[in-house]
């Protein structure tokens, strides 16, 4: 099992950089939206975002191995984009229900507990948003056809591709008000980009 | 009677003119242009190499070196500072886009190259690292577009944000526009607060997912001088739809925007490079300062600033934010005269007569701007003039 678990990290290692390209657009405009003076905060919101995305990871694990027992090499073709789609819209909605919108300090919609779990949400969706090293990964795991494999495997994928998502946090303690302004606008400019494109992929589905 | 004093009425301190001339020294100001005329022929010259005849470039380094003479002899730098700024942008257009209309103009190495920085984000190591290559080749003349980072690097350390103001070749449309209505019929002054920052936002956005898709995701998207140019994907449905809305949007930004606000509209609120261009002129030196003790909180600064870069502290005196890239137009406008270019904001003496006045901040900045928006207009503006000449010449073939 170790050597699954080593192989997998060596595909996050190898492939992470491509991983990170996908993730930060969502993490990173987060990160300066809501980022405080301190690191601990902050790291707080990083290592939600990584349990949502060790959620998605998890699932996808028992979901491949599952579908690789039954040899069946199928995968909803709507679930990427619907995954998107509701990457989008939890930003949109969490962008309107903040309490410091990018409008001043109004509400514009009562804040739910739900949003005040975004970064994990957030995770977890970009964690199904399927990349190719994403792809590798899961081609390996139908191939192995092993749940406990499956979970090492990703469990090393998780971690080696995590390491690279490490330096969006160095910045953080630097925010002030104007950047978490900034990042409420970069937030608003990426969720509007998820959205077109969710919409784009599923209308082809 | 002095054939230039038609280009210096009035005194100091009248509005569009700078405090630190009295209207004296024809001879400050032919020399202080000639220190401009220079290096531009010199750059000109080698820039044009035996693609063009010898006259284009100087025609070119004169029109730049006249910009310097007007500025330094009546003390208006933004009113002569904007015709030398939109005749730079004027003629990228004629050379750089128009030329898609018809065979006459003549073909550049740029032509076909929409470097941008901000916009091929994902190759910009790669970028870098074929720039450095250049740089050791040992000639300068075979750089080419892949050596526009380091220029970048030197123009942000000789003039920083008045890039924006002085050297930009798109900035010159939005700015020329700007200055044409007599009065806004929009005030935008409500946006400087609330979506100043916009174009952060934008540069942050666009750099993250232009990684994520190694795209020009800008270049796709929102710029708008993709007017004549291709798309670069294949995508026609959906998404080009998009594409076209936003591109017609930046458009509208670009062109309807100053006309109808009399502010930069596109350069304050939708160019990337300009927020990029704010963050890293911090590094160089000039500045504009105010003399707080002096100022009135009349307001006329904030009003004509075409950046919005301008806004009332707590006490209804102006703070200069990190968006201002020195085109002079607060200079121009201030009643009493309290605000000045500096460097590092430090206090100089400052001298308003004859040769001395060469030694003030403001006839640093304006000859490092001139010689750097000479430099680099020089490689296009020699080749539109001739353009130019060609079309009137030739007609359209």
């Amino acid at each position: 099992m170790v050597s699954i678990l080593f192989e997998g990290f060596v595909l996050g290692l190898s492939t992470g950089f491509y991983c990170l390209t996908t993730c930060l657009p969502a993490l990173v405009p987060y990160l300066l939206s809501e980022g405080g003076k301190l690191w601990g905060a902050n790291f707080a919101i990083f290592l939600e975002f990584l349990a949502g995305r060790f959620i998605a990871y998890f699932l996808f694990a028992v979901v491949s191995t599952l579908i690789g027992v039954a040899y069946k090499p199928y995968l909803p073709g709507w679930l990427a984009p619907f995954a998107m789609l509701l990457t989008a819209l939890t930003m949109l909605a969490f962008l309107f229900s903040s309490r410091s919108g990018p409008s001043g300090n109004r509400c514009f919609l009562p804040v739910s507990p739900f949003f005040k779990r975004i970064p994990l949400a957030l995770g977890f969706m970009t964690g199904i948003n399927i990349c190719p090293p994403f792809m590798a990964a899961f081609v390996r795991l139908v191939n192995m056809a092993d749940i406990t494999a499956g979970l090492f495997y990703f469990t090393g994928f998780f971690t080696a591709t995590s390491i690279f998502m490490l330096p969006a946090i160095a910045p953080t303690p630097f925010i002030n008000e104007r950047l978490k302004n900034t990042g409420r606008m970069t937030l608003f400019i990426a969720g509007v980009w998820y959205l077109i494109f969710g919409l784009k992929w599923l209308l082809l589905v | 009677m002095n054939i230039f004093n038609v280009f210096n009425r009035g005194t100091v301190n009248k509005p569009g003119r700078s405090v630190l001339n009295d209207g004296s020294g024809l001879m400050p100001a032919l020399v202080f242009s000639a220190a401009v005329l220079l290096p531009v022929a010199f750059f000109s010259r080698r820039i044009s190499g035996g693609e063009l005849h010898s006259a284009y470039p100087l025609v070119w380094a004169l029109f730049t070196a006249s910009a310097a003479f007007f500025i330094f002899y009546t003390g208006r730098v933004s009113f002569y500072r904007r015709l030398f700024f939109s005749g730079m942008a004027l003629s990228f257009l004629v050379h750089f886009k128009m030329s898609l209309l018809s065979k006459v103009f003549a073909s550049s190495c740029f032509k076909d190259t929409p470097y941008c920085h901000v916009a091929i984000a994902p190759s910009f190591f790669n970028y870098l690292y074929q720039q450095y290559l250049a740089l050791m080749s040992g000639d300068w003349r075979l750089w080419g577009p892949l050596s526009l980072a380091f220029l970048w690097l030197f123009f942000t350390l000789v003039i920083g944000r008045a890039w924006c103001s002085w050297a930009c070749f798109y900035g010159g449309i939005d700015d020329g526009l700007s200055a044409l209505p007599k009065k806004p019929l929009i005030k935008a002054g409500f946006l400087s607060g609330k979506f100043r920052d916009f174009p952060a936002a934008l540069l942050i956005f666009l750099l993250l997912v232009s990684l994520s898709y190694m795209l020009p995701v800008y270049c796709l998207w929102l710029c708008p001088f993709k007017l004549t140019t291709a798309f670069l994907d294949p995508d026609d449905g959906f998404i080009r739809k998009i594409q076209l809305a936003l591109m017609l949007f930046a458009l509208a930004a670009l062109l309807a925007g100053p006309l109808l606000t009399k502010k930069r509209t596109f350069c304050s609120f939708l160019c990337p490079f300009g927020a990029w261009q704010a963050f890293w002129g911090r590094i160089n030196p000039f500045r504009v300062a105010v003399k707080p003790d002096e100022c009135s909180a009349c307001s006329a600064c904030f009003d004509a600033c075409p950046m919005c870069a301008i806004k009332a502290g707590n006490d209804g005196r102006p703070v200069i934010s990190d968006y201002c890239n020195l085109c002079g137009e607060c200079l121009a406008a201030c009643p009493g005269g309290i605000l000045r270019y500096s460097i590092f904001g430090i206090k100089f003496k400052e001298n308003k007569k004859g040769f001395g006045r060469m030694l003030n901040p403001e006839s640093f900045l304006v000859f490092s701007a001139l010689i750097t928006g000479g430099v680099v207009g020089a490689l296009f503006a020699p080749a539109a003039f001739k353009d130019i000449f060609d079309l009137i010449r030739g007609g359209l073939r």
